[in-house]
């Protein structure tokens, strides 16, 4: 498996890192995190490009290498990577990869599966390259900022995106996997397992019936999802919620809960100007949510 | 649904997503197409302000690149029979795409020598008794440098060591930040002031003086130039200086000159012989702009400032071609041939005539109103839209409002070279914000204030100052 790290500031960013390394360490994968740095205008773009090289050449920093030494050193700090006298990022090399990718190399690799890289352009651009590129499979973001970025990005980026909303490491999460009788729903399903085993967490499957005809069948569904579970050796409660799928989803959801759904089946165009169920949950949810596709 | 066809409206959408602005400039367009010709307009004419539309939505998003908009604007020309084609190859280059490219060369050729340390030690010799008063010097040095050699070369060679200065500020305290914006914005304020300076400081004022040659027969050699701006440059200095001072008040004492000073005094610079030819050349450009720029052009000389660095392999070709962008000078040739097809199809008359109609429509109206309007429109075009496609695209109507009349051009051409309001307006802004210590925030916060009073100077000095010389 591979996972892409986006981080932005650095405060902002400790729980979207700290959780996606959780989660690359559980699942050995290996891990990218990505700085995207700010969109130059064309006028200036060479400019800027001169600048920088001049930066490099002069030893002082450019702009995004600081905030992946932060990031290098928040992984230092909470044991994710072991440093050694000559792993420090001091000595760092930034290689000038294909579009606007740049990789840092340090004097010693710190390890085989962790790279740090930086981008520079369109955030959306540059995470879809990114991915498309290197085959991640889950792209993790903070989620702060812009809430229409996030929509383009569950949109258009061929991975799952876990958007990490209100993180916190003491808290003792569970899995909320709302289900449906999608193919998405299945994929999510799938993913669900792998975390529940993988963090041991709890899981609770909900289904939302809107009328009182699809009650049978929603309860059917429920029990056969619960069945995978235990399959799995995962214990799972179930529940069915009503009203309006969204509403019910984001107010059953707790500050503790991790949401894992699946992408929804919509034709991409009516997604794009209206939007969708798993979107406006992501961007209603108060807590972390994943999104499988 | 079918998978193939998610995947094709996906990647139709996305493209759709990055490109928005390129269809909707289209739609623009097609629609103006179809509108009646306006009264008073010819055809061609207005066809040429239907291209002027789109290249000015084109070029605010960017949603195409440069060279992709330039050859449009080239093709459109032809296309919508605005000119014929031999028309519109001559008309795309002059000597104010010459000098484009020359000083985007020599510029890269100039940072490529790393004479920062040379000058980060000349700065401290001369101004380094006191943290004010080196701020002030690196003000002053970056606007009499940038005067002569453009905006681009400065920042480059000022931002190492203005970041050398700030490098180990805590930011996260008031007083830190402000020194550290203090010290950017001192470079970045006292750049993008000097560019007015003299014609080579940049390329919107090369774009003029060709302009008024063409337009009104009317000469401005390179002193004529800083006779009328230096002097504006100066007070605008002075105010800048007081301005940060006042908006980002710090005691200075994050920063660390001593610390700075042994760090320079202690850099061995070894290229000696490589520095003191380079300071040959770009004295003997300088003064050559001075003295033959009526023989041989402002672009020439630029270019042959390049050619000798070449010639003397202190630059390679490669280096200089890896770093020059060569899509602004193809868009600044379609822009400047955009603007001689303006005037040439009457299309700038019309527009004067229309604006004009609606002075007279105001309940007070001077020369004073119309020179303020087409001052701040320029200054405000420019903030949004980068200074010289603003002067090649704007500056036709600004000298058709009064073809004998100097000022209104020089206005327009310095007020264009106000870029303190956003950070797409120049190489400076954009450096500035891209070393992620300033916001667009901040920039607009302290550049609306000096825009004003800018504005206000200029408007000072072409009353008062100019009627003298």
């Amino acid at each position: 498996m591979k996972i892409l790290i986006a981080i932005g500031g650095k405060e902002f960013s400790k729980p979207t890192l700290d959780l996606g390394m959780k989660i690359a360490n559980s699942f050995k994968s290996s891990t990218t995190i990505a700085y995207v740095g700010k969109k130059i205008s064309q006028f200036s773009e060479k400019d800027v490009s001169v600048v920088h090289q001049n930066l490099d050449d002069r030893q002082l920093y450019r702009p995004g290498i600081r905030t992946l030494e932060w990031a290098y050193d928040f992984l230092i700090s909470k044991n994710y990577i072991q440093e050694t006298n000559t792993n420090k990022f001091d000595d760092y090399l930034l290689v000038d990869e294909e579009n606007s990718r740049m990789k840092v190399l340090l004097k010693e690799q710190h390890s085989d599966n962790i790279d740090l890289i930086m981008r520079t352009g369109e955030i959306i651009e540059q995470l879809k390259d990114e991915v498309e590129v290197n085959k991640h499979d889950i792209t993790i973001i903070g989620g702060g900022g812009n809430k229409g970025i996030h929509n383009k990005l569950i949109q258009f980026i061929d991975s799952d995106v876990f958007v990490v909303k209100n993180y916190s490491v003491n808290k003792k999460y569970k899995i909320l996997l709302p289900v449906n009788n999608s193919k998405g729903s299945d994929k999510a399903i799938d993913t669900a397992i792998n975390f529940a085993k993988s963090y041991k967490l709890k899981v609770e499957i909900v289904a939302v019936y809107e009328d009182k005809k699809s009650h049978q069948k929603t309860e059917k569904l429920l029990s056969k999802t619960k069945g995978k579970f235990l399959k799995n050796k995962i214990s799972a409660t179930t529940k069915i919620l009503d009203g309006s799928t969204v509403n019910a989803i984001v107010n059953h959801a707790k500050d503790d809960s991790i949401v894992i759904l699946g992408v929804s089946p919509k034709n991409p165009i009516m997604k794009y100007f209206f939007g969708s169920k798993p979107i406006s949950i992501a961007q209603k949810c108060n807590c972390p949510v994943l999104i499988t596709k | 649904m079918n998978e193939s066809y998610k995947i094709i409206s996906s990647s139709i959408l996305f493209w759709f997503s990055q490109k928005k602005w390129f269809v909707y400039s289209i739609l623009v367009s097609i629609f103006l197409l179809n509108l009646n010709t306006p009264i008073g307009l010819s055809v061609p004419a207005y066809h040429s302000l239907i291209i002027l539309v789109l290249v000015f939505m084109l070029v605010t998003f960017e949603p195409i690149p440069f060279p992709a908009i330039a050859l449009l604007t080239l093709v459109l020309q032809v296309i919508l029979e605005v000119a014929p084609p031999d028309k519109v190859a001559s008309s795309f280059m002059n000597d104010a795409v010459l000098f484009v490219m020359g000083s985007l060369m020599f510029a890269i050729a100039i940072v490529h020598q790393g004479l920062d340390i040379r000058l980060a030690r000349f700065i401290v010799f001369i101004f380094g008794k006191s943290k004010r008063m080196f701020l002030a010097g690196l003000m002053s040095i970056s606007a009499i440098l940038s005067s002569f050699l453009g905006e681009h070369t400065v920042i480059a060679i000022m931002l190492p060591i203005g970041l050398s200065v700030i490098k180990n500020i805590d930011t996260q305290k008031t007083d830190g930040k402000n020194a550290v914006l203090i010290t950017l914005f001192s470079i970045a304020y006292g750049t993008i002031i000097g560019s007015i300076g003299t014609p080579s400081g940049g390329a919107r004022n090369v774009i003029m003086i060709n302009y008024l040659q063409e337009f009104s027969n009317v000469h401005i050699d390179y002193w004529k130039w800083m006779k009328h701006a230096y002097p504006i440059l100066i007070i605008q200095l002075a105010v800048a200086y007081f301005v940060l001072q006042f908006t980002f008040p710090s005691s200075l004492k994050n920063i660390k000159m001593r610390g700075f000073k042994k760090k320079v005094e202690n850099k061995s610079i070894k290229k000696d012989i490589n520095h003191l030819f380079s300071c040959l050349i770009i004295i003997g450009i300088i003064a050559s702009w001075f003295a033959f720029n009526d023989i041989y052009g402002l672009g020439i000389i630029a270019l042959g400032g390049a050619l000798v660095f070449m010639i003397f392999g202190m630059i390679s070709w490669e280096e200089i071609n890896k770093n020059t962008n060569w899509g602004v000078i193809l868009l600044f040739a379609a822009t400047i041939s955009l603007g001689f097809q303006i005037n040439e199809t009457g299309a700038s008359s019309w527009l004067v005539i229309k604006f004009n109609e609606l002075l007279n429509s105001l309940p007070s109206n001077s020369i004073n109103v119309s020179w303020s309007i087409m001052a701040i429109l320029s200054g405000l075009t420019a903030n949004f839209f980068t200074s010289s496609a603003t002067v090649s695209l704007i500056g036709p109507m600004a000298i058709e409002l009064h073809p004998t009349d100097i000022s209104f051009a020089l206005s327009s051409a310095i007020a264009s070279g106000f870029s303190f309001l956003t950070v797409i307006s120049s190489p400076t802004a954009m450096i500035i914000y891209s070393t992620g210590l300033v916001s667009t925030k901040i920039f607009f916060r302290v550049g609306i204030l000096m825009f004003i009073i800018s504005i206000l100077i200029l408007y000072l000095m072409s009353q008062f100052y100019w009627v003298t010389l």
